[in-house]
């Protein structure tokens, strides 16, 4: 498992450009899948089970970037965010482009050295010199460049937000025996751009129910209050978060289902930021819908951090939420 | 929940008082997400004045009184959300409840306000009330200034471990603050936003039974308005209404509120012109208001109208739409206050436009370019 987190996590793919994670994730999965295939969004959709309830399982693929805007005489790259990226993250930086290329950041000369830099007073230093030389184009997009760490119970990367999803997604398709509903895994576009592929796929298979695997934060460093989310005590289920409530039928499946497999678990009241299930819940006449969150530290920061046991718990979890019948 | 009407209200009996029900409704709890003792009270309430109840996948609750008129018939949808804003416990510390806002609470209001606990592990519902530190348990930063959510606690007066075991994060929190009937037939209490506008649909509904109309009606309490409006939305998708009217409330004049953005309290609903309202029927709402002597406002509302119609008006193909509105005062407070006179007009203007719909009325909307 550690393995496959390492090529999700090393993997660079930014909202709009999935290619390169699809294939990775598409090479794991064809084994398992009972139907695979890619809508018009570039939603990788995998079908396990037929006949009985139609649940959607949602993991967002892409991850946040950035994507070139300009490129001046000297060669510098200026660019704009591509999702929820904040500029502290990116004082020297390392990306990489969607070509491979690498890239570091710096910015324009700041009045005080403690001040942080708007993206506007940002670039990229490719190595060119000119912008003839610049093997970057306007419209290239970058993302974090960051190692895959192993820190025993604690792992460590870029884009755990949302691979750990994937992972998990990839683990409880792999760790299903039999089920009595068509599940679908959809391993989402664009989620951190507006949850738009969820949106569109939701719209396509029309589920009776589902869910999304999703990072949530975490109140278990110095500093931070009142939110009851820490590493190591189990995977979170989603009550709210920014964008969305929960459905109280799809909480009590989890919560009970849970505490019958004796499973450690969170709950969770995120107050900012939402996931896929957001965009699934409202879809044609409305689906009912929850959310099984990683707990991750440093969200949208190059060094996302996650809890190995969390990880197996939420498989878990999943797991024993499809293998068996679902009354809501 | 479905199943033909039991029975229609007797032509000769008076119509029904309105306030009572109100009042039931303005008692009752229902934040978003969590609607279910509001739906199951309006159920009891609609069931004899229409001819099937369901619920929607995710809890809308979606009355249908059949028309009159040549099959097919077109149908209305009035979408009056049934949610209420409230809050939500986000962790326990010694015993008090910290707390976030499910829709939008201005927090300068909160401290010394009475709450329901909707208690999940032990299935209680526990009186609260919201507490503010004193000054000096606060960062200077805030001081003697408007202390923000994050600071403010339920106090349940129950001891540290009975609250752990009986409350747990993600659990509900209703407020409790009592309506009352003031003085020049005005009624102030929590959540008149929108249950005043559930009860302009059961003043309509009540009405009906004495009309004939030839199109279907689609009576629905949405759920989720205020975070989401993901029962408008989902509704109108899975009914495909030909035209659709939200009902929801609008900020009346009040203190520090008196421009001209505002409009009176107790001189008549509203009728919502802007791009989110198609100008065909609020022009033929405004027509027959005035054909009746009923007292309505114009009201200008250029972007997004705040309200179930801006789901309705772009669900599935697109469904011509109209907004009435409350006036209010108080918006998202425990005291907010509205006009009894201003239901009662509302539900007969929406009772007198509905049975005038006439088959081809949905022929007639057209843009006149």
């Amino acid at each position: 498992m550690k393995q496959l987190l390492k090529k999700l996590t090393e993997t660079f793919s930014p909202s709009g450009y999935e290619s390169a994670i699809r294939d990775v994730i598409r090479a794991e999965v064809t084994p398992l899948a009972d139907e695979i295939r890619v809508d018009a969004l570039g939603n990788l959709i995998i079908r396990k089970g037929q006949g009985g309830k139609k649940i959607m399982i949602a993991a967002h693929m892409d991850e946040i970037g950035l994507i070139a805007s300009h490129i001046d005489e000297h060669g510098f790259v200026r660019f704009t965010t591509v999702g929820g990226v904040y500029p502290q993250m990116l004082m020297g930086a390392r990306v990489r482009f969607h070509s491979g290329l690498p890239g570091v950041i710096y910015n324009e000369p700041l009045e005080k050295p403690t001040d942080t830099p708007a993206i506007e007073k940002m670039f990229i230093d490719v190595g060119a010199t000119s912008r003839k030389d610049c093997p970057i184009k306007v419209g290239e997009v970058a993302a974090f460049e960051r190692p895959f760490l192993d820190l025993g119970d604690r792992l460590v990367a870029k884009s755990m937000d949302d691979r750990i999803g994937c992972l998990v997604a990839i683990e409880t398709l792999r760790a299903l025996k039999s089920t009595p509903h068509e599940i679908y895994f959809v391993f989402t576009t664009q989620e951190e751009v507006g949850t738009r592929g969820a949106e569109t796929s939701a719209f396509g298979l029309d589920p009776d129910l589902g869910f999304s695997l999703d990072v949530t934060g975490w109140g278990d460093t110095p500093g931070r209050k009142h939110f009851d989310i820490a590493l190591g005590k189990g995977p979170a289920i989603k009550i709210k978060d920014g964008g969305m409530l929960a459905d109280p039928r799809i909480i009590h499946w989890m919560v009970t289902t849970a505490e019958k497999a004796r499973l450690p678990y969170q709950r969770e009241v995120l107050l900012g930021g939402t996931t896929d299930a957001r965009a699934m819940q409202l879809v044609r006449a409305g689906v009912p819908v929850g959310c099984i969150s990683i707990p991750c530290r440093y969200v949208h920061s190059p060094s996302e951090m996650v809890d190995y046991n969390d990880v197996q718990n939420a498989v878990k979890l999943a797991t024993a939420l499809l293998s068996n019948p679902v009354e809501l | 929940m479905s199943g033909p009407g039991a029975f229609s209200l007797p032509f000769f009996l008076p119509m029904p008082e309105i306030t009572p029900f109100l009042k039931s409704l303005l008692s009752t709890s229902g934040i978003s997400a969590y609607e279910t003792p509001a739906a199951q009270l309006i159920e009891t309430r609609w069931r004899p004045v229409v001819d099937e109840i369901s619920l929607s996948r995710i809890g809308s609750l979606q009355a249908l009184k059949r028309g009159s008129g040549p099959q097919p018939h077109p149908a209305i949808m009035i979408a009056t959300h049934m949610d209420a804003i409230g809050m939500m416990v986000t962790s326990i510390a010694d015993g008090f409840l910290h707390f976030t806002q499910v829709g939008g609470i201005d927090p300068r209001i909160l401290p010394g306000t009475p709450v329901i606990v909707h208690a999940s592990a032990s299935g209680e519902e526990l009186p609260g009330v919201i507490v503010i530190p004193p000054a000096r348990g606060l960062p200077a930063s805030v001081g003697d200034g408007v202390v923000g959510l994050e600071y403010l606690l339920i106090d349940t007066g129950l001891l540290p471990a009975e609250v752990s075991a009986k409350v747990r994060t993600g659990d509900p929190i209703s407020f409790a603050t009592q309506p009352v009937e003031l003085a020049g037939e005005v009624i102030s209490g929590h959540t008149l936003d929108n249950r005043a506008s559930v009860a302009v649909l059961t003043v309509a509904l009540d009405e009906l039974q004495k009309k004939s109309h030839a199109w279907d009606i689609w009576a629905v309490a949405t759920v989720q308005e205020e975070v989401t409006l993901g029962g408008a939305f989902t509704s109108a998708y899975g009914l495909r209404p030909q035209i659709a009217i939200a009902i929801d409330v609008t900020f009346a004049k009040g203190p520090g509120a008196s421009d001209w953005q505002t409009m009176p309290l107790g001189k008549g609903p509203t009728l919502t012109m802007g791009p989110n309202m198609h100008p065909y029927i609020y022009n033929a709402l405004k027509e027959l208001a005035e054909k009746l002597e009923i007292p309505y406002q114009p009201e200008i509302t250029p972007r997004h109208s705040g309200t179930d119609g801006y789901a309705t008006q772009v669900a599935a193909d697109g469904i011509p739409t109209m907004v009435i509105g409350i006036p209010l005062r108080y918006m998202h407070t425990p005291v907010e206050i509205v006009a009894l006179k201003d239901i009662q007009r509302a539900g007969r203007l929406l009772a007198e436009f509905i049975s005038r719909l006439e088959p081809d009325f949905v022929e007639k909307i057209v843009w006149e370019d």
